[in-house]
């Protein structure tokens, strides 16, 4: 079973046996259209048995909509479908809100019973997402790994508009504000940027999947400012991609 | 649609007014919206306006408007300065600036009625009408507006016209395409086609609240994921489609100037009789109903998906996978 999440910033490939994860692939998207993919019929076709995987075998493709990417062969699943079965597989949790900090976009998903029944998204503008903080990191010149270890002590950043938080963080270096302080602040305004929406939807536990999940600083200013249990998934890149597969699990077995 | 070549004697309107003042004195209604929206220029008198000025983080359909507009030169401007959108304001004094004759007209919050015949008096004197020939004309529209009744009724009890179809019907009845007389007649060309029609059988009922869209596609896009929109609240209310004696009754129970309140009794009432399984509410970028979304969100019992419009043009990747979502989630 291969499953396929066509994110903004990354492809991310799964592929299964048996529930057994036996490859994972991340790609940058850009370079992946240009290698795999090719335009026809207004949508650009993507052809994976180039990448080495098996052929015939079921596959699962999420991420940007069928009407955007059409993949040979697979069946598609929307992309919020996907998050939500990925995490309720990889945490057994059945009520929960999912938080998925993407590379151009947040979602926020409310699971009971293991289904979403309400989600919000940011709309329309990138500045509350993973690209965000890459930004911010190469403006402070550090990678987003350091960035990561900051939480405490978060210089006030207030833009909405993540081009003039750029201006504005320039300004905060020249007044001399230490670069942990900086750094911190840049977290936290991620997170005052979706904190509205996570309040809307709220339930006891948080789970978080997109890249941004592997930011120490984020799950902790999450789990304090929000007072509730916070859980970082153990596969948060390849999430969607995972709910890909155990989606194309269920619905081979049907037929 | 009015021929753009042909103006003298047409008066445009910035939102809903009472339009039976204006075809009392003899003069053809156009609703700017109408002309902005359905004009293929669309996206290019928005730049237009930005160009002469407009903010570009300002309401998408206030810049098609001024520039529908200037492009219209129309008699004269009925603006309502309350009862829609504060912008409005800065758009009549733009037109005036561009020598557009402006006539303010206000529906009271209150939802008084004294101060609503008030106001629909002062535009009487305007057009030099008497009360018993726009009783006569409002008479002489009730059978119209009965047909929209009848059609809406098709849309949601017997399943028989598409999305777009109601809201394309209801939404031309704020000015009955400036000739009420030819809307009828398409009305009752349209009906002898409907009838003969197989009831659709979707498997997702949605209700849409809010403005109309600016986006083209949006109700194609909806029912091509298996989901049909059975109430198109706005556009309803512009049919007016209630039980009253006078024009100022009327008005009265039009929701749309009166608030969220006001808008949200009617939205209740018309999802329980629909039986619908979810609502889109669409506000405008920069507009003030986005505030609105909260009441809505609290005060109605179904998932609501929230969407924004900015400019004019065919419904956004990001907008088509949120729809997408949300009506799979209804689905499953």
């Amino acid at each position: 079973m291969l499953g396929l999440d066509l994110g903004s910033r990354n492809v991310k490939i799964i592929e299964m046996h048996n529930f057994d994860i036996t490859a994972q692939l991340s790609f940058d998207t850009i370079e992946f259209y240009r290698s795999y993919g090719k335009t026809g019929q207004g949508s650009l076709r993507i052809d994976l048995s180039e990448l080495g995987f098996k052929r015939h075998q079921h596959m699962v493709a999420t991420g940007y909509g069928k009407v955007s990417v059409q993949v040979e062969g697979a069946i598609h699943l929307p992309e919020i479908q996907a998050h939500v079965k990925g995490a309720v597989y990889q945490t057994g949790y059945q009520d929960f809100t999912l938080l998925d900090i993407g590379g151009q976009d947040t979602k926020i998903v409310k699971v009971r019973g293991g289904r979403a029944v309400d989600f919000l998204t940011n709309d329309r503008c990138a500045a509350s997402s993973g690209r965000y903080l890459e930004n911010m990191a190469a403006v402070l010149g550090i990678s987003l790994q350091e960035l990561s270890g900051y939480s405490l002590h978060p210089v006030e950043l207030n833009s909405t508009c993540a081009i003039f938080g750029e201006t504005e963080m320039i300004g905060k270096i020249v007044e001399g504000v230490p670069l942990a302080e900086l750094a911190a602040g840049i977290n936290y305004s991620l997170y005052r940027r979706f904190a509205g929406m996570l309040e809307r939807l709220a339930s006891d536990v948080i789970v978080v999947s997109g890249g941004v999940a592997r930011n120490e600083a984020m799950i902790n200013i999450i789990a304090r400012e929000s007072g509730r249990q916070v859980m970082q998934l153990p596969q948060a890149q390849f999430n969607g991609a995972i709910g890909a597969c155990i989606y194309g699990y269920e619905k081979f077995k049907q037929e | 649609m009015i021929d753009l070549g042909k103006t003298m004697n047409t008066i445009g309107f910035t939102t809903s007014i009472p339009v039976e003042i204006i075809l009392a004195a003899g003069k053809t209604p156009v609703d700017l919206n109408n002309i902005f929206i359905t004009s293929d220029l669309a996206g290019q008198w928005v730049d237009k306006a930005e160009e002469a000025g407009y903010p570009r983080n300002s309401c998408g359909w206030i810049k098609g408007l001024y520039t529908a507009c200037l492009q219209t030169e129309p008699e004269a401007v009925i603006a309502v300065m309350q009862g829609d959108c504060s912008n409005t304001q800065a758009l009549m004094e733009t037109m005036q600036l561009r020598g557009i004759t402006i006539f303010p007209f206000a529906y009271p919050y209150d939802r008084s009625a004294d101060m609503l015949k008030h106001e629909i008096e002062k535009l009487m004197r305007i057009f030099n009408v008497g009360w018993a020939e726009v009783e006569k004309v409002r008479q002489d529209l009730l059978p119209v507006r009965q047909l929209c009744q009848e059609l809406d009724r098709l849309s949601w009890q017997e399943n028989r016209l598409t999305s777009w179809e109601n809201h394309y019907y209801l939404v031309s009845s704020s000015d009955f395409n400036g000739d009420p007389q030819k809307y009828t007649e398409e009305l009752k060309n349209f009906f002898a086609g409907v009838k003969k029609r197989k009831p659709f059988k979707q498997k997702v009922r949605l209700a849409y609240i809010g403005v109309p869209p600016i986006f083209t596609d949006l109700y194609q896009f909806i029912e091509s994921l298996d989901a049909r929109v059975v109430y198109n609240e706005i556009q309803r209310q512009f049919s007016m489609p209630f039980d009253c004696q006078n024009l100022v009754d009327q008005y009265q129970q039009y929701t749309y100037p009166y608030g969220a309140y006001a808008r949200l009794e009617d939205i209740k009432e018309q999802i329980r009789l629909r039986q619908v399984d979810g609502i889109i509410h669409y506000t405008q970028t920069f507009c003030f109903r986005q505030i609105e979304d909260i009441i809505f969100r609290e005060k109605l019992d179904l998932p609501i998906l929230t969407m924004e419009g900015d400019k004019p043009g065919q419904v956004d990747a990001r907008s088509k996978m949120r729809i997408e979502a949300f009506i799979n989630m209804l689905k499953y």
